[in-house]
């Protein structure tokens, strides 16, 4: 800091009165809720009475790694955010390749390649529910035209997680795509030119001169998109329910659910503490991720 | 050589093409079916252009769903969020810009945790603390809970504002004795405008949006936002596909509008959130 060279014993504390009102909310608001989950984790609190919940230890623990829903459920979280991941990342770079040289409409097709991304959860789920309607729906309708019959998109065991990584997709690609076109633009042109006249193909300039440029963009939207994944909650909600026989049940569906239908407090803080560790672990590997960046940069 | 040039010209506007009709079909159905009369929707099939003609129709079912009053929660939500989160941010923004004080990179990495922190893991604590404080069942909790999420966004939005505002620009006013608060209202926000309009559309939004929290802690009908209030359309068939749709519609267009218009301050934001932390 340059220029404050008056430090008095005041002036010390100035940065505090900034920093402590908004750090005092997110106590209240967020960590102590944090803290209070994780108690609640060792106790049985019901949803009658959810300020008296008696402490029984790691009884709920107990249960929970007994109990092959919390495995499904682990399972569906998982391959759910790598899928999201995979797909959303993949579209994403690909679309942003596609509209990154400049062509007649690129501003339309670029508004319109957004939507998913921009359209409030609640109304998105409410259109795929309509596409994917069983009798109705415009993906039955297609399938039937075409002789393959109708499907159950949402209410079979192999489909409902693919139908949801299809809303998904909809919506993360847009903004993976949004950060990887802001690195292409760090891409020197004449590079890129020059590369293409010494003779290399389109394949390899983008090997060598254009990929590394967008990595750090691509490992960093990647890691959005898994952390995001891990916390969606209203589509997989609104379209599946977490069904069926529980292969969509996330872990934060399975905590709303075993909270405010189970009744169970104590047991829905349990799938909580689980999601808090993987959501901690993901935040580790992006920390990590982030200091050998700098380390590499400052290289 | 320019045959080969030539395809994969083609090539890449047939790939543009494809994407332009996965990425905006959704929406264009969204449209089509608020235009269309049930009789097709379940019957014959649905006719798969506009029929703007029916907009009429459209009016008259969407006057039999509240959706007035839903998207005025909705607004009032969305709105109390981006007060509160603005104001905190600001303070916070300023802080982690300007000083370097003890625990400074503490509430850094505090901040960085709230963005992968589930809402899911805070919602049973957080509702027995507002039956305790009678917060259940009110917007005021509502937005009080939304805001710890939208709050670190923000900060880190303007954050990234203030360190591009030289020290210079307000060193003549500290020597001046000015307090330190007023030179943050007076000096440092009117200059970083642009990006208090995008942490305040990220806000807006994300209390727009919001759904988990409105649908566990609202439960009288004349609280619900416009998400619960649509999201009651599942799993029900007396109210017609068409003016489903419509309301869907009509809730999304402002996220749409909006989102367009600011799309590269909001991924800013986004994205330094998750470096800098």
């Amino acid at each position: 800091m340059t220029g404050s060279k008056i430090r008095s014993g005041m002036t010390r504390l100035v940065p505090y009165a900034f920093i402590l009102p908004p750090m005092i909310y997110l106590m209240v608001f967020m960590f102590w809720p944090l803290a209070r989950q994780m108690y609640m984790s060792l106790t049985n609190t019901r949803i009658i009475n959810p300020n008296r919940g008696r402490f029984i230890g790691l009884g709920n623990y107990e249960r929970l790694f007994d109990d092959p829903a919390f495995y499904l459920s682990l399972k569906a979280t998982l391959v759910y955010a790598v899928l999201a991941v995979v797909f959303g990342v993949s579209l994403g770079v690909i679309s942003a390749l596609a509209i990154d040289r400049p062509f007649k409409g690129r501003a339309i097709v670029r508004a319109i390649l957004l939507f998913g991304w921009a359209v409030p959860n609640v109304a998105a789920s409410l259109i795929w529910l309509w596409m994917y309607n069983d009798r109705s729906g415009v993906f039955n309708r297609m399938t039937e035209f075409l002789g393959l019959g109708r499907f159950p998109w949402l209410t079979s065991t192999e489909l409902a997680l693919g139908s949801i990584l299809a809303v998904t997709v909809w919506q993360v690609a847009p903004f993976v795509m949004l950060v990887v076109l802001a690195a292409l633009q760090s891409v020197p042109h004449e590079v890129r030119e020059a590369a293409r006249i010494d003779g290399a193909d389109e394949l390899s300039t983008f090997r060598a001169v254009t990929l590394p440029h967008i990595r750090p963009a691509i490992q960093l939207a990647s890691l959005l998109v898994c952390v995001w994944s891990i916390r969606r909650f209203d589509i997989i909600y609104l379209l599946t329910g977490g069904g069926p026989v529980g292969t969509t049940s996330t872990l934060v569906v399975k905590i709303r659910q075993t909270a405010f239908e189970g009744h169970e407090l104590g047991m829905a803080s349990a799938y909580g503490a689980v999601g808090l560790v993987l959501a901690l672990a993901i935040a580790a590997l992006h920390y990590a991720v982030e200091q050998r960046r700098m380390k590499w940069m400052s290289r | 050589m320019p045959f080969k040039k030539l395809t994969l010209k083609l090539l890449r506007y047939l790939l543009i093409g494809v994407l332009v009709v996965l990425a905006g079909f959704p929406v264009y159905w969204m449209a089509t079916t608020a235009l269309s009369l049930n009789s097709e929707l379940y019957g014959s099939g649905q006719v798969i252009w506009p029929q703007v003609q029916n907009l009429p129709e459209l009016w008259r079912e969407l006057g039999q769903v509240p959706i007035g009053l839903w998207l005025f929660n909705t607004l009032l939500i969305a709105a109390g969020g981006t007060v509160l989160s603005l104001t905190l941010g600001s303070l916070a923004g300023y802080a982690l810009s300007r000083f370097r004080f003890h625990g400074r990179g503490l509430v850094g990495f505090l901040l960085f945790m709230t963005q992968v922190v589930p809402e899911a893991l805070i919602l049973v604590p957080l509702y027995a603390m507002f039956i305790t404080f009678g917060l259940l069942n009110s917007l005021t909790g509502l937005v009080l809970a939304n805001v710890g999420f939208s709050l670190p966004v923000a900060c880190f939005v303007l954050k990234g504002a203030m360190d591009a505002v030289p020290y210079e620009i307000e060193e003549s006013a500290i020597i001046d004795n000015c307090p330190r608060f007023g030179v943050l209202t007076m000096i440092i926000l009117p200059l970083i405008m642009p990006s208090i309009a995008a942490a305040a559309v990220v806000a807006f939004f994300a209390g727009w949006n919001e759904f988990l929290f409105a649908s566990t802690f609202l439960m009288d009908r004349e609280n619900w936002p416009a998400s619960v209030g649509l999201a009651s359309f599942v799993g029900q068939y007396e109210t017609p596909m068409s003016a489903v749709m419509g309301a869907a519609l009509v809730f999304s267009i402002p996220a749409i509008v909006f989102f367009l218009l600011i799309q590269r301050k909001i991924v800013a934001g986004l994205t330094a959130g998750a470096v800098k932390g």
